[in-house]
């Protein structure tokens, strides 16, 4: 009986035209879209090569540290490269000056760097330009403050050998926390870092829920007070637990084929990267359908409401989930993440997209690994609540 | 006679509503039960109940000698039920659904194909197997429906109004299936508020209203409960307000009327009034194009005995 009724409802879910298009291509044409949206965006917000100049002033050229990293940021093998320089040495500082303000004048330039006693940024407008040159210039200044500190610290006792040696250390310590503990100075040049990801793993999370939709329609066909059908089904011999059991295994196969569909989807034609764990993501995947399906076996059982309002609940509390963990812009996730994380805490959407973003961008897997255990909570929860509900044997009306 | 279905004293309330008051009846082996009642008058409340699907408030219901209970299998597999909405799914063809439903009582895969084909032969959708719902007639659907409750030869069948909204054709399918259905062994409980096909299927009659019997008996039995005996009615065209008053004082004559050029006349009782009447137009030279006697039917008894019809 358990086969025979897994087998029948594998078939009905199939050929339910209304469930595919939600759980199969609604999250394909949504995704095909976001790639169309945002792929423009974000390559329109790619930042150009900023045109900058340098006065060479002899405080400049002694410099190394200054000279180095805008060299290095100007460098045209660096694939990186944030600045063009224009280098301007004159008779004098004053006529390099007038040269630059020239520049500036002609737009041929957005801002100029004048070292000498004092450090200046002279720029003619604000703008995107202007704050990431004067950003990166404070950066360097503020390193540079770091650096020469701890030489005259280590100067000030009598150098020796040892002395110098453990100063070159501790420089090279400091320098090296920086850039391990600044997350902005983090490595992610071998990374296709690109904030539209975020998108594209809410819309996983979206497919994940919507598979809800399935289990919803599966037990209400099975239940005697939601259709004729479930009359029908309640008064064959065939025990409760295995009608529902088997119906419910079957909308969950049906909800990981429309995933799967949509992971290769994605993978294939949106070039969607979801980095290299793939046994976590399988995980992730199967576990964030689970927590669908429960939401949706809990509609199904506590909601005494016709079939198209418990797909529109479903589909609303799906699409504020996604709304809340960054579908719409992750600024979004942030806001919610940083004045009300509980609502993220509790929202299975988030749940899934912060796992596989937690999988993309963090070296350790405990806040992947948090969002887990967080969707198995979620969906043992609304299991027990349904299981109880379905306990009940007679209806009062149907 | 052997019980199949014992009811005791059900009651069935909603909050204050009664919707079923003190039922008491039986059912016996290999007999069509016909449960007469208007709508709203407790019929298919009385099925759920006797099905478990609804819980009741007082009384007690034995199925094959046994308290029925949800959990009660070995009686649930011997119970067949077509419901008056249709209970089939619009993503399998005729011949899935049937296979379907049959399997959740029969496990067997050559017997349960044996039964499909049985039960569509018995319903005549020979030439449908392979239709999806949609693609089927309003008739065609509710044959459907009622192979998908009868394919696994249950004992025991509750069709309740199986015939809503169907055509004449499907009609008199379904009613033929439902005796070969009795004449096969089975026992069965048919809901309806059409009063003639009861007269046509049922061997018993049980007259519901407001959740309580008002009659019961055989179809004969429960005519006897009606005051008048015979009614006559004549298509003639024109008829004088003084033949109308003669007409009222003939022998038996109960009640007069004329209507559209049709003639009504119901007679308390006697046995040649028709014959009687046939002389006094022939005498009278009144011209008439059609002329025909009736006995009571089982509306003319609800009627009498609530003073509204059974279709109301």
């Amino acid at each position: 009986m358990f086969y025979h009724n897994f087998k029948y409802s594998l078939k009905i879910l199939l050929k339910n035209k209304m469930l595919i298009f939600w759980t199969f291509a609604f999250p394909i044409i949504l995704g095909s879209l976001f790639k169309m949206a945002f792929s423009d965006i974000e390559n329109n917000e790619k930042l150009d090569t900023i045109d900058i100049a340098i006065i060479q002033t002899e405080e400049f050229n002694n410099n190394q540290i200054y000279k180095k990293t805008y060299e290095e940021l100007s460098n045209k093998n660096n694939k990186n490269k944030l600045f063009n320089i224009y280098y301007i040495k004159e008779k004098n500082n004053l006529e390099s000056k007038k040269k630059a303000n020239q520049l500036l004048e002609q737009d041929k330039i957005v801002g100029y760097l004048f070292l000498e006693n004092k450090k200046e940024i002279i720029v003619k407008t604000s703008g995107i330009n202007q704050t990431v040159f004067k950003y990166v210039t404070e950066e360097i200044i503020q390193t540079e403050k770091i650096i020469t500190n701890l030489i005259k610290e280590g100067m000030s006792s009598n150098s020796t050998d040892q002395t110098i040696n453990q100063l070159y250390e501790k420089i090279y310590d400091k320098v090296l926390s920086i850039n391990e503990n600044n997350t902005i100075l983090k490595d992610t040049t071998n990374t296709n870092l690109s904030y539209t990801m975020i998108e594209f793993y809410t819309l996983i999370a979206m497919t994940c829920l919507y598979g809800g939709i399935l289990a919803m329609t599966s037990i209400n066909n099975n239940l005697a007070n939601m259709s004729s059908k479930g009359k029908r089904i309640f008064i064959s011999p065939t025990k409760k637990y295995k009608t529902i059991i088997s119906s419910v295994l079957a909308s969950y196969i049906v909800q990981l084929i429309g995933l799967f569909i949509l992971f290769i989807y994605t993978v294939v034609v949106l070039k969607v990267d979801y980095g290299n764990n793939f046994p976590l993501i399988i995980l992730l995947a199967l576990i964030g359908s689970l927590a669908g399906l429960s939401l949706g076996v809990f509609t199904s059982c506590v909601f005494k409401n016709s079939e198209n309002t418990k797909t529109g609940i479903i589909i609303s509390l799906t699409m504020l989930g996604c709304f809340l963990s960054g579908m719409m812009g992750i600024t979004m996730k942030y806001v919610i993440d940083k004045n009300v994380p509980i609502i993220n805490k509790l929202n299975p959407a988030n749940m899934i997209t912060d796992g596989f973003y937690s999988l993309y961008y963090y070296d350790t897997l405990d806040r992947y690994y948090f969002n887990i255990i967080s969707l198995i909570i979620f969906a043992m929860i609304l299991i027990v609540i349904s299981t109880f509900s379905l306990r009940r044997q007679k209806y009062d009306s149907i | 006679m052997k019980n199949v279905i014992e009811v005791k004293n059900l009651t069935k309330k909603y909050k204050e509503l009664k919707a079923i008051d003190d039922l008491s009846f039986e059912v016996y082996e290999g007999e069509i039960l016909g449960l007469l009642g208007p709508n709203g008058s407790g019929k298919s409340t009385t099925i759920n109940c006797l099905l478990s699907l609804l819980n009741f408030n007082k009384g007690t219901i034995k199925i094959f000698g046994k308290t029925m209970k949800p959990s009660s299998y070995d009686i649930k597999e011997k119970i067949g039920v077509v419901f008056q909405d249709i209970a089939v799914f619009e993503e399998l063809n005729v011949i899935d659904n049937i296979n379907y439903f049959c399997g959740l009582y029969i496990k067997d895969k050559d017997t349960r194909k044996k039964y499909v084909l049985d039960a569509i032969n018995l319903v005549g959708l020979e030439n449908y197997k392979k239709f999806y719902p949609k693609q089927l007639s309003g008739g065609l659907l509710r044959r459907l429906n009622i192979a998908c409750g009868i394919a696994h030869k249950p004992k025991l069948i509750f069709l309740d109004e199986p015939t809503v909204a169907v055509d004449p054709q499907s009609r008199n399918n379904i009613l033929e299936g439902i005796k070969k259905l009795r004449d096969e062994g089975s026992t069965i409980v048919y809901t309806t508020h059409y009063m003639e096909e009861v007269e046509i299927i049922c061997d018993r009659v049980i007259i519901i209203d407001k959740g309580s019997i008002i009659a019961s008996g055989t179809t004969d039995e429960v005519k006897h409960l009606a005051s008048i005996e015979e009614k006559v009615t004549v298509e003639v065209v024109d008829l004088e307000n003084k033949y109308l008053e003669e007409i009222k004082n003939l022998k038996h004559v109960d009640e007069v009327k004329y209507d559209n050029n049709i003639l009504f006349i119901t007679y308390k009782k006697g046995k040649n009034n028709l014959i009687d009447l046939i002389d006094y137009l022939k005498i009278n030279k009144i011209n008439y194009t059609k002329i025909f006697s009736e006995r009571p039917t089982l509306n003319d008894v609800f009627l009498e005995l609530t003073g509204k019809e059974l279709r109301d």
